[in-house]
């Protein structure tokens, strides 16, 4: 599994912080357990080779990319395969793009190295609209041999609905992005409830606060753009697993403490997810057979400064559970021995303003059961009277592999239907 | 007044599905975004944008405007031409920008119309 955040920007965005620097915007992604960034600069790929070369330094796949905004001034994505064919695309913008910045109304274009030092400034009007229609940009990031995403569709402004009222029939578009402000299950509703586009969750990243804010999920074999041109067409047994807001998003937490726990060794894990809305309680309950902690490790998972590994792919993980979870005037507890596995319950107040969305399931299912589809994980997921039930040993009993792509359709349908089939609050749990 | 007649006022020329600009104008709106018009627009209003994309043709087609107006001697694309033929949207280009037109149209009787 590989956690992209498929739209960054650097400090060549006249929008952006001037601390998003090519090894800044890196070193952010890192600490969010990235696997992948994909660079997207207004209507400009000058940055990519530097992030490129801090992305190689530091372990981290950078896809080079542009945000291209068109003569309706909807912005689309171009994720591309490699520098060259990013920089035939640039100079094929800049030709169509007019005007030049203005840097105390736009801001500073800065062109910067992996070291933080300015080259220069651009002095093209990145802010700025294109000549070309989405139609034409759309036929030149192809031709270029790239992935076109429309950018943040749940946005109003420069968002290709906003825009136009809706996508246009016959635009070859590979995806959509969701922006951070739409849950996904909310966005799969609006933007594809047939299935039309697969739909990426990505930050629109201005600033290295929030690299990774959210985040797509996707089974693959390495973090390329080949990778993920397969995955976004279901090909060859790669796919979208989901996405979301790996530091906020409860459902995320839930996978992140899973993961740890298979990293650890455990072979079975229970979870349990409780909403009462009525008894104003929601409690997620994860237990494991794994190695256990003693006193000392888990004092130390306790410490946000702390971590056995350096490649834990998702979440910040216990601190940041824990720290949710007394926002939301609750707690999280954690039981373990060594050789007697972990349990670990967070509590939380339903309607409490700050308790954090519960997020997709969808995708916290997706990841674990097609990650680890010889483990056996038990979910439970109980609302109001309702409950959904789902036990990878039935999943095997039934014949349904996740490691083949009907297994893992088959497996989504199952999620899918469960989780439609909880009643959902009518009333939005932050509503005091 | 008909869209032919808002035509003339406005120094424009009625450039696709000249016989539907009989039609009686109704009201008038001004935006560039199409989700704005599909949302607070009204029949039989003339609709006055930037925007040259196709898709406007659908948006006045669904919320059955009287016709649209392009400003600042923007023409339709081809797409856009073809569509609102097949769909007797009359598309009128002038050379006017946004404000001029709007306000033209406004001193002729033209209004607004919020629907509540």
């Amino acid at each position: 599994m590989f956690m992209f955040d498929t739209h960054v920007h650097t400090c060549l965005s006249p929008c952006a912080e001037l601390d998003m620097h090519p090894s800044a915007l890196v070193a952010a992604a890192v600490r969010a357990r990235l696997d992948a960034i994909a660079v997207c600069d207004h209507n400009s790929a000058e940055n990519v080779a530097a992030v490129e070369r801090a992305g190689r330094a530091a372990g981290l796949a950078v896809i080079p990319g542009m945000e291209i905004t068109s003569a309706e001034e909807v912005h689309i994505l171009g994720l591309l395969p490699d520098l060259e064919s990013a920089l035939e695309l640039q100079s094929r913008i800049y030709r169509a793009l007019p005007g030049r910045n203005q840097e105390d109304v736009f801001g500073l274009q800065v062109v910067a190295n992996e070291h933080a030092q300015v080259l220069g400034f651009n002095e093209h009007l990145l802010a700025g609209a294109t000549t070309l229609d989405v139609d034409r940009i759309v036929a030149a990031i192809h031709e270029a041999h790239g992935l076109a995403v429309a950018s943040h569709v749940d946005r109003e402004s420069f968002g290709i609905i906003g825009q136009l009222g809706m996508i246009p029939a016959g635009l070859a578009l590979d995806g959509l992005e969701v922006s951070h402000r739409t849950p996904l299950p909310a966005a799969r509703a609006a933007f594809a409830p047939r299935g039309e586009f697969p739909l990426l969750c990505a930050s629109d990243a201005h600033e290295p606060r929030d690299v990774g804010m959210a985040a797509t999920f996707l089974l693959l074999e390495e973090p390329t753009l080949a990778e993920l041109r397969r995955a976004l067409a279901s090909q060859e047994g790669r796919a979208i697993l989901g996405g979301g807001k790996p530091m906020e998003d409860l459902a995320l937490h839930i996978l992140d403490i899973a993961q740890n726990s298979l990293e650890a060794g455990a072979t079975e894990i229970a979870i349990d997810l409780l909403e009462d809305p009525a008894a104003d309680r929601l409690v997620i309950e994860v237990r494991d057979n794994g190695p256990g902690m003693d006193s000392k490790a888990l004092a130390q998972a306790s410490d946000p400064f702390y971590t056995t590994r350096t490649t834990r792919k998702v979440g910040l993980g216990i601190p940041l559970l824990s720290e949710a979870a007394r926002a939301a005037g609750g707690r999280l507890e954690i039981e373990s021995k060594p050789g007697e596995g972990s349990r670990f319950k967070a509590t939380f107040r339903y309607r409490h303003i700050d308790r954090a969305p519960v997020g997709d399931i969808e995708t916290t299912l997706m990841v674990l059961l097609a990650g680890h589809p010889d483990l056996n994980i038990r979910f439970r997921h109980s609302l109001g009277r309702e409950v959904f039930e789902l036990d990878s040993r039935d999943l095997r009993a039934a014949g349904i592999d996740p490691t083949l792509p009907e297994g893992l359709a088959l497996l989504r349908e199952t999620i899918r239907r469960g989780e439609a089939g909880l009643p959902r609050p009518a009333v939005p749990p932050k509503v005091l | 007044m008909t869209v032919a007649e808002a035509a003339q006022k406005i120094r424009g020329s009625i450039i696709t599905a000249v016989k539907a600009a009989t039609r009686e104008v109704r009201g008038g709106y001004a935006s560039d975004l199409l989700s704005d018009v599909m949302g607070n627009s009204s029949e039989g209003d003339l609709w006055v944008t930037m925007q040259k994309h196709v898709n406007i043709v659908a948006v006045a087609q669904l919320k059955g405007l009287a016709g649209i107006v392009l400003v600042n001697g923007r023409r339709p694309d081809e797409a856009s031409l073809v569509r609102a033929e097949e769909e007797h949207i009359p598309i009128i280009s002038t050379d006017l920008p946004a404000f001029d037109v709007v306000g033209i149209l406004y001193g002729q009787g033209v209004r607004g119309r919020r629907s509540a």
